[in-house]
């Protein structure tokens, strides 16, 4: 090449290279430069206290501080509590919090009542839109943004996933006999049908050593195990036209009477159990087959068995034994989630901000995800393909497939304004469908409840929110 | 006061003037501190919930403009609020009984001397102190079917296997909620009657046990007016207490049922806390404090009636 | 003869007393016992069916990991928070039961709003106090809470001490004042020492109070002044069920109070009246 060609060549290059638009650069490197004039200070940020609070804590306040001068401050605060402090903080005008944890569903109304800073500016200063489109769709597309502004960074890959037992599903004697009864292949239930007979037969065969299956049943998840089951059973929450509740339908009255029918094969007492009591089950090995959120998988694998903060954990029974697979029907629900927010009361908006991006951004997210303490599932594209994370255990290729699988056809959390008082209604019929109460009477009344939530929201309010969500293609099964 | 005119003539030395300024004062110097206290931390909240119940103040929603009574009016439609005083008001006219008879029994067996007795007493007070969060959840774990001693227990005394889900069963949530927090409680009730009691005139029942006053009469005619002040007292808070009963219930059941054991105070907190009808919670806490008043009222004016 | 048989008859009625006793003790005991054990289980231990009675082996793990950690912090924070709202609320509380008590000031009313404190919903008035805190900046600091907690307790102390005291005889104070000391006197004096049992049971249980309330705790606190609940239910999670800690943190918990209690007690039951005593 000629000289003067290369050298022109090498001048543009880095003359573009210098002003190019930060998106070049990594978007964890850029937070981290950019926050660095506010070294010295300090930021606060809500997150859930407990086990997840052990990632800011131990690992990623740390080295933020590390990299920035930054010191953050984790206000631990109970799952049940989180709603309630943020909405304190923010009524109170205290402004004691920076940056927030969120659970999407809660993104309506904070976002409507003015608590949650719009992040859309930031994103294009610090250059993050790019790596936002790594997000995994599901999170991307339906946990970002309320009325077209950004106002959290999806940071956990909530969905759920069939656990099964690999050694039973396979056991040569278990599988003869089961197609000899039923006439098809032993395999993960591809709908609620074979999830039936194949706990029915596991539990005839083994109990009370192995049952065919356990759910966690007590408040407050079950209600997304109805919610997914309701929808794939074609089943709509709402009339579109008059928002009148529908879930008291002839659908809504199967998918009731399907899950109580399903606790006769199941361990006794199992209308109690709550996660933890699901996991320590299938941990255990009495369960062959469960759904829950994807850190079933890693501890079921052994995975951080070691760690001293996940000491409380029972030891699993089962590593290396356990597949991983769609729900029945090959739609789950997503279920909850967590997104990274700035505090619109914040003083820090800004270092605040950098914070969430550096967590969330490629870089940190990855080791983030793969702390063996963490809560924190897998959401991003890069995640999911990550050598290093598919290296973790044997079976982690096939974990980590599913989850990106399962991520893709995941169906959304009801999402409305005022969704916790919905929730809370699913929550309460489902706790009476336990205790013995005629199903069609609890689904009149949860319907009769959810009629007068929209009521006080505003029917038209609510009917313009609804049909936002009901066109996204993840709500309802096309 | 009959008493201070009485005591007044008695008095001899002759103090200095501030000191006598201060001593016609003493009662309400001593007074004040306490009732200082009181009012900066009790009625500025209080009249700031009053003004609040009659505005429009929920999650998304400041609206202050004055309502009136529509949050007060909504109340009388609302059947999970009444409701919840139902399961309020059954809790409370089972534990409190109970509690009460407990504690008794419990302070008869060590009024009399009892070497040794202070080791006992002092155990005893254990499951007060236990935080009420994790009396519940203990509680819990306990009745639990597979992990839980009491299904243990039980099917040994029967038998056979037995299988309640008490935190799930109708049948069984308020007596799985009644069992906890009555074995919470009773130690209180034994302490201040343990308290009272060693105060009842020692003479009068020497007297009366020379007399040969069966255990009954020495009951009723010495003992029970002796504590009934102390007595009256304990029902009175343990009874606003049991009203106002949380923790262990959320603990154990978190109201359900559906919302079968919900109480006044989780209704209270899931619509002030969880849903911020910031305006309609406090309406229905001035309903329970009206509420509230007007039993205490009644069940004083019977005190004074029976003294 | 006879006083072989009354004798007889004590020791068959002491000794029946003492299984009672054992047996109320047992059973009350029993949860706690479960507790205590449940602080030295693994995991597997606590999720073992059927249950276990007996852990494998004492281990203190879990209590050491709170130490590691810094939970313990929050027992000391309860400590302070507790144990001076306490004293400041039976002293003041005290004095003001005497004067209700002898004096009658401000009547039944005055009575009657002094109880009704402890009708308020807590939920009623926490947010308003949160407002009021942040406004003052008492949000997340000792002061704060101490107040709280002494507002909190003083009914309770007012009411329970106000009972104790009518039932101390007049004469005594009037024969006190007679012998030419003044109020302040009579009441250090002669009606303190007389009402030690009622004040040590009141003040174990303001104690207890103060100790165990969670909401107020939540709400007016952040990072700096977590107490003993507030650390506790950050061991409740929805995907996470810190057991052994529960079970530690809770018996760490107990401890102080536990010593109070002890310490109180002594002076809990004087099994005759002082009443004839007093000279």
């Amino acid at each position: 090449m000629k000289l003067r060609t290369f050298l022109g060549a090498a001048a543009v290059l880095a003359f573009t290279g210098a002003s190019a638009p930060a998106a070049d650069k990594d978007a964890a490197d850029i937070a981290v430069e950019a926050a660095k004039k506010y070294a010295g200070t300090t930021i606060s940020i809500v997150w859930e206290a407990g086990l997840q609070s052990l990632d800011p804590l131990n690992y990623s306040g740390p080295k933020w501080e590390k990299l920035t001068g930054i010191k953050v401050k984790v206000v631990e605060v109970p799952t049940d509590q989180m709603f309630t402090k943020i909405m304190q903080d923010f009524k109170s005008g205290a402004g004691a919090y920076d940056a927030l944890n969120v659970i999407p569903s809660w993104m309506p109304d904070l976002a409507r009542a003015g608590a949650l800073e719009p992040l859309d500016k930031y994103v294009d200063k610090f250059g993050y839109r790019d790596e936002l489109q790594d997000i995994a769709a599901a999170y991307r597309d339906n946990q970002m943004q309320y009325d077209g502004k950004i106002y959290g960074f999806p940071d956990d890959g909530d969905v759920m996933l069939l656990y099964y037992r690999k050694d039973i599903f396979d056991d040569p004697k278990v599988k003869d006999d089961f197609k000899a009864k039923f006439g098809y292949e032993l395999a993960p239930p591809k709908d609620w049908k074979q999830f039936d007979e194949i706990g029915q037969f596991i539990t005839d065969k083994m109990a009370p050593k192995v049952y065919g299956a356990g759910f966690f049943r007590t408040a407050p998840y079950p209600q997304y195990m109805f919610q997914e089951r309701f929808r794939m059973e074609g089943g709509k929450f709402f009339n579109a036209d008059t928002m009148k509740a529908a879930v008291n339908s002839d659908i809504g009255l199967k998918v009731f009477k399907q899950m109580l029918a399903e606790n006769k094969f199941m361990p006794p007492g199992v209308e109690q159990w709550n996660f933890v009591d699901n996991l320590a089950a299938f941990l255990q090995g009495t369960t062959a087959m469960t759904i829950s959120w994807p850190p079933y998988g890693r501890w079921a694998a052994g995975y951080g068995s070691g760690e001293e903060a996940l000491k409380w954990v029972p030891k699993s029974q089962v590593a290396g034994k356990v597949g991983y697979a769609l729900t029945p029907l090959g739609r789950p629900e997503l279920g909850v989630g967590f997104d990274l927010s700035v505090s619109a009361t914040s003083k820090n908006k800004e270092a605040a901000y950098l914070f969430i991006q550096w967590l969330n951004s490629k870089k940190t997210s990855l080791e983030r995800v793969q702390l063996p303490y963490t809560l924190r599932d897998p959401f991003r594209l890069s995640h999911y393909a990550s050598e290093k994370y598919r290296g973790l255990w044997p079976d982690a290729p096939a974990y980590l497939d599913t989850i990106k699988t399962s991520g893709e056809k995941g169906l959304l959390d009801l999402s409305l304004l005022q969704q916790d008082k919905y929730d809370e209604a699913m929550t309460k019929a489902i706790s009476s469908l336990w205790a013995g109460e005629d199903p069609k009477a609890i689904l009149d009344r949860m319907a009769q409840q959810f009629d007068a939530i929209t009521d006080k929201v505003g029917v038209d309010n609510q009917k313009a929110v609804y049909k936002v969500w009901a066109a996204k293609p993840g709500a309802y099964p096309q | 006061m009959t008493l201070s005119a009485s005591l007044n003539g008695a008095e001899q030395r002759r103090p200095s003037r501030l000191g006598r300024m201060l001593e016609d004062r003493l009662p309400y110097l001593i007074v004040a501190p306490a009732i200082l206290i009181l009012l900066l931390v009790g009625l500025f909240p209080l009249i700031y919930s009053l003004i609040v119940s009659f505005q429009r103040i929920t999650m998304t929603e400041n609206d202050t403009s004055f309502v009136g009574l529509l949050n007060y009016a909504e109340l009388f439609r609302d059947t999970r609020l009444w409701a919840s005083l139902g399961h309020t008001a059954i809790i409370t006219a089972i534990a409190l009984p109970l509690e009460l008879l407990i504690g008794f029994l419990m302070a008869q067996l060590f009024i009399d001397r009892m070497p040794g007795r202070q080791l006992f007493v002092a155990l005893l007070v254990l499951p007060t102190v236990i935080s009420p969060i994790v009396a519940g959840a203990t509680w819990r774990l306990m009745f639990d079917v597979r992990f839980g001693p009491v299904g243990e227990i039980l099917s040994f005394i029967a038998g056979e296997p037995v299988r309640i889900l008490w935190t799930v069963n109708p049948a069984y949530v308020y007596p799985g909620i009644i069992i906890c927090e009555v074995w919470q409680w009773s130690p209180f009730m034994f302490l201040l009657l343990l308290a009272a009691l060693s105060n009842v005139d020692q003479s009068q029942l020497e007297a009366a046990e020379i007399d040969g006053a069966s255990y009954l009469r020495v009951l009723r005619a010495i003992v029970l007016p002796a504590i009934a002040p102390v007595v009256a007292v304990a029902c009175l808070i343990r009874g606003l207490d049991l009203v106002r009963i949380f923790d262990i219930v959320w603990a154990l059941t978190e109201g359900g049922p559906g919302s079968m054991t919900e109480t006044v105070s989780l209704y209270t907190y899931v619509q002030g806390f969880s849903q911020f009808e910031t305006s309609y919670t406090a309406a229905i806490s001035f309903l329970v404090i009206a509420l509230l008043t007007l039993i205490t009222t009644l069940v004083l004016k019977r005190m004074e009636l029976a003294r | 003869m006879r006083v072989a048989k009354l004798l007889a008859r004590k020791a068959r009625i002491l000794a029946l007393r003492y299984l009672g006793a054992g047996v109320v003790t047992l059973m009350f005991l029993f949860p706690v016992y479960w507790l205590f054990m449940i602080s030295f289980k693994t995991p597997d231990e606590i999720y073992h069916v059927p249950p276990l009675w007996i852990p494998g082996q004492i281990q203190f793990s879990n209590y050491y990991v709170l130490f590691k950690d810094g939970d313990v912090l929050a027992i000391l924070n309860s400590l302070i928070v507790a144990g001076v709202s306490s004293g400041i609320a039976i002293v003041l509380g005290t004095l003001c039961a005497y004067s209700l008590a002898r004096f009658g000031t401000g009547g039944e009313n005055l009575a009657m709003w002094i109880i009704s404190q402890r009708m308020i919903p807590p939920i009623a008035v926490v947010f308003p106090i949160f407002l009021i805190y942040v406004y003052f900046g008492l949000v997340d600091g000792y002061f704060g809470l101490i107040l709280l907690y002494t507002a909190f307790n003083l009914p309770y102390v007012i009411w329970m001490m106000r009972g104790y005291i009518v039932d101390v005889p007049l004469e005594l104070e009037e024969s006190a004042l007679v012998d030419g000391l003044n109020r302040w006197e009579v009441i250090w004096r002669v009606v303190f020492p007389m009402v030690r049992p009622g004040l040590m049971a009141t003040s174990v249980f303001t104690f207890v109070f103060a100790w165990n309330d969670f909401l107020f705790a939540l709400v007016l606190t952040r990072t700096e002044v977590i107490t003993f609940p507030v650390m506790l239910t950050h061991y409740f999670g929805g995907q996470s069920n810190f057991w052994a800690k529960i079970a530690a943190m809770s018996v760490l918990g107990t401890l102080p109070i536990y010593v109070a209690v002890s310490v109180m007690q002594r002076y809990l039951v004087r099994g005759i009246s002082l009443g004839a005593v007093k000279g």
